[in-house]
């Protein structure tokens, strides 16, 4: 069993998956973008990125704000991080004419 | 130029249509590989110039590491195809690296069929961007993919 906690919305999660593995959720301190849970323990940051480029037609994830989220980074003491991205959906349209 | 949108190559959807190459993606294992901004994606080449290793896609451009994202990249996992009243979706579960990558200047992926062999090897479904340069640093890369799906069709 494994502890899981965030730094920025204080939420608590319990996880009995074996293998390694890294628990998301949508987090309120980070205006609802999907972040992931540190184990209980950690001390490390978790920041949201904001996309660097224009949106376009781009099917891109947003916050509650409405910034178009690129990534969230999560960053440790030892200089270390991970980085979560969030893929846009490549869209092609069909219609009959 | 260098990236600027995810897009669906013209030639997958051709190639599908006219019955050239034999995708299944019920059953074929796409892999996702990593590239830098040196390259300029283009949905409209021909299928040959849509491969991995091939063109834009060339080893050179590409962002791996051994064990931990590796040359050629990683393959999905949990694919699904679902078909909605006003999109057919294709999607995965997120892909993540080893849990000691370091990668730099990650600017977007190549999604390419890993089974298909002939009349060209490792074509070419999509190439998706992921907004400007991202890097990990001993640590996990995780590509997630929207809930939208990799990529799909609307009508």
């Amino acid at each position: 069993m494994k502890s899981w906690g965030c730094p920025n919305c204080g939420k608590l999660a319990y996880t009995a998956e074996p293998l390694p593995h890294t628990e998301f959720h949508p987090c309120p301190g980070l205006k609802g973008v999907l972040a992931p849970m540190i184990e209980v323990g950690q001390k490390v940051k978790v920041l949201a990125v904001v996309r660097e480029d224009y949106i376009g037609r781009e099917v891109v994830r947003k916050d509650d704000d409405g910034r178009p989220v690129m990534a969230v980074v999560t960053e440790r003491p030892d200089g270390s991080n991970d980085c979560a991205v969030f893929a846009p959906t490549a869209s092609f349209g069909t219609s009959a004419g | 130029m260098a990236w600027t949108n995810s897009k669906v190559f013209a030639r997958y959807v051709s190639d599908m249509m006219d019955n050239i190459v034999a995708f299944d993606l019920g059953s074929d294992v796409p892999k996702v590989a990593l590239y830098n901004n040196v390259i300029t994606p283009d949905n409209t080449v021909v299928s040959a110039s849509t491969a991995y290793g091939v063109g834009q896609w060339a080893a050179a451009n590409e962002v791996s590491q051994a064990v931990q994202w590796p040359v050629g990249g990683v393959a999905l996992a949990g694919t699904s195809l679902t078909v909605g009243a006003s999109a057919t979706t294709y999607d995965a579960n997120d892909t993540a690296s080893g849990s000691a990558a370091t990668l730099a200047s990650i600017f977007g992926a190549l999604v390419y069929d890993d089974t298909i062999t002939t009349p060209v090897a490792d074509q070419g479904l999509s190439y998706n961007y992921f907004g400007g340069t991202n890097s990990v640093t001993n640590g996990t890369f995780t590509v997630v993919w929207n809930v939208a799906g990799i990529f799909r069709a609307t009508y």
